[in-house]
């Protein structure tokens, strides 16, 4: 029995991950239930909705998951608003097409806007809601930000839009929902290696800038975004809200 | 996946560790599994603390010092082996109107809260990066800072800029140490129960002020701001530098 030293432990809690088939939204969902956390997994593919069931049933919690296209508000309301548990949202889901100002396609920034900025403030509008309505105690929301929710990069003028959009809509929702105790964080990673960025990575300029930029010299890996979005929904964060995890090694440091 | 706060191994030096955060520090870093290293003017203050390490079946080795002697703290680290984290606490405030702060105080406290917090951490430092395995095995730099450090409140001018002083000491540091893998990062917590803000909470006008600024309506635990100490203190946050942690309920979201 600690005295002053709070455990990431999540046992008894429920914890909707979307974009949970993959990358980061997979390694939370996973970090969660390894903290014994409860799992409910959104996302758009079925196969892969379905081995991380495998996964997380290995951890002896319970696994719950809805198909679905986040973008579809009625689809995601319907589901959500019959929840019966529900303490933590990881809103996860977003995607980013790299593209320089002056040649951003109409299709393109309406692809990210779309995702990264509506339908993140949907599903956190509708979470909430839920939370509230089942009277938790308390309740934990983690945006998933980035480093370019605080910094520009090249080629990232509307995933930049979007996620400074998400830093201020934590700050936003953390003072709207501190009355309900319902907590709310960003986590902004540097780039992180996932299935998605692994093309980007492949790219040896990148790979460069990247490293360049990183004082420590290293990657960040999933585990390590995680781990902070495990932190961040337990009760080892109580007094955390409004504000930002940064895991970029030193990236917006300099 | 989920990387757990564990400081098995570890040694780690904290100052100021007598009372209130220090001591939490102390005590949260040692059930953690670290071996601590506590320093603090006061003698009885640290029997306490190396009692209650004892009891929790921690390990703890301690040194009276004042910390802005440099000399003697030299001396102490002289005696010391190795060391992997440095929780660089040791600081006081004396609140008064900007028009009214007396010579002595504002000397007094930016002694304590930036020199000599730049000296310990230089000396601390040069210890860390003389360990063989460093770029292994990694190492993690803790400066108390505050909510402000981050924004400005009355009667604290002297405050503000020490602490705002010391988020820009742990960027820069975080910059120059990344190399070594040694990671540099600030706590920012709101008002916390501890000896030192229980004596200017007496004044309940203040008090109500106060808490009315912190959206959560509570201030924090020793527990809260000791727990993330040793999240940044621990591999879990290994790519995590250069920033802060900020423990404030939302004060600085507003």
């Amino acid at each position: 029995m600690s005295i002053f030293l709070k455990d990431i432990n999540l046992k008894g809690k429920t914890a909707l991950v979307t974009g949970a088939t993959k990358g980061l939204g997979r390694g939370a969902a996973i970090a969660i239930a390894e903290a014994g956390g409860n799992i409910i997994a959104v996302g758009r593919n079925q196969l892969e909705l379905d081995s991380l069931k495998k996964e997380i049933k290995k951890l002896k919690v319970n696994y719950t998951s809805f198909n679905c296209d986040i973008n579809n508000y009625n689809h995601i309301k319907s589901f959500i608003s019959k929840l019966n548990k529900l303490d933590i949202l990881v809103n996860n889901a977003g995607t980013n097409i790299p593209e320089a100002f002056l040649n951003v396609k109409k299709s393109s920034m309406e692809t990210i806007l779309n995702i990264n900025t509506k339908a993140v403030f949907n599903v956190a509008q509708l979470c909430a809601n839920q939370i509230i309505k089942l009277k938790r105690k308390s309740g934990s929301i983690i945006n998933v930000s980035s480093i370019f929710g605080l910094v520009a990069g090249q080629k990232r003028t509307v995933y930049s839009m979007t996620k400074f959009g998400v830093e201020g809509l934590t700050k936003g929702m953390a003072l709207d929902l501190a009355k309900y105790n319902i907590r709310v964080n960003s986590v902004c990673p540097n780039l992180v290696l996932t299935p998605r960025t692994k093309k980007y990575f492949k790219d040896k300029k990148y790979n460069k800038y990247v490293r360049e930029n990183t004082p420590i010299n290293k990657v960040v890996s999933v585990s390590d975004v995680a781990t902070s979005i495990a932190f961040l929904a337990s009760e080892a964060s109580s007094m955390i809200t409004g504000t930002s995890l940064i895991i970029d090694g030193g990236w917006t440091s300099k | 996946m989920l990387k757990k706060i564990d400081l098995k191994n570890k040694i780690a030096l904290v100052t100021g560790a007598g009372k209130g955060l220090g001591k939490a520090c102390a005590i949260a870093l040692a059930e953690a599994g670290a071996k601590v290293i506590i320093l603090s003017r006061t003698k009885s203050d640290l029997v306490n603390v190396n009692k209650i390490i004892k009891r929790t079946k921690g390990s703890s080795l301690s040194f009276v010092c004042d910390v802005t002697k440099t000399e003697e703290f030299k001396k102490i680290l002289n005696k010391i082996s190795r060391l992997d984290i440095l929780v660089n606490n040791a600081g006081n405030n004396r609140p008064e109107h900007f028009t009214k702060v007396k010579q002595e105080n504002m000397e007094y406290l930016t002694n304590l809260n930036m020199r000599a917090a730049f000296n310990v951490a230089q000396l601390c430092s040069k210890k860390m990066v003389k360990a063989k395995n460093r770029k292994k095995i990694g190492g993690s730099i803790i400066h108390m800072s505050s909510q402000l450090g981050k924004v400005g409140c009355e009667g604290r001018n002297v405050y503000n800029m020490n602490k705002f002083g010391i988020e820009g000491l742990a960027r820069g540091m975080a910059v120059e140490l990344a190399s070594y893998n040694i990671r540099v990062n600030t706590v920012c917590p709101t008002f916390v129960e501890t000896p030192m803000v229980k004596k200017f909470f007496k004044n309940t006008k203040f008090r109500n002020k106060m808490l009315k600024n912190i959206p959560l309506g509570r201030v924090a635990k020793e527990s809260d701001v000791a727990t993330a100490v040793a999240f940044l203190a621990a591999d879990s946050s290994e790519m995590i530098t250069g920033t802060s942690l900020v423990v404030d309920g939302g004060w600085t979201a507003q």
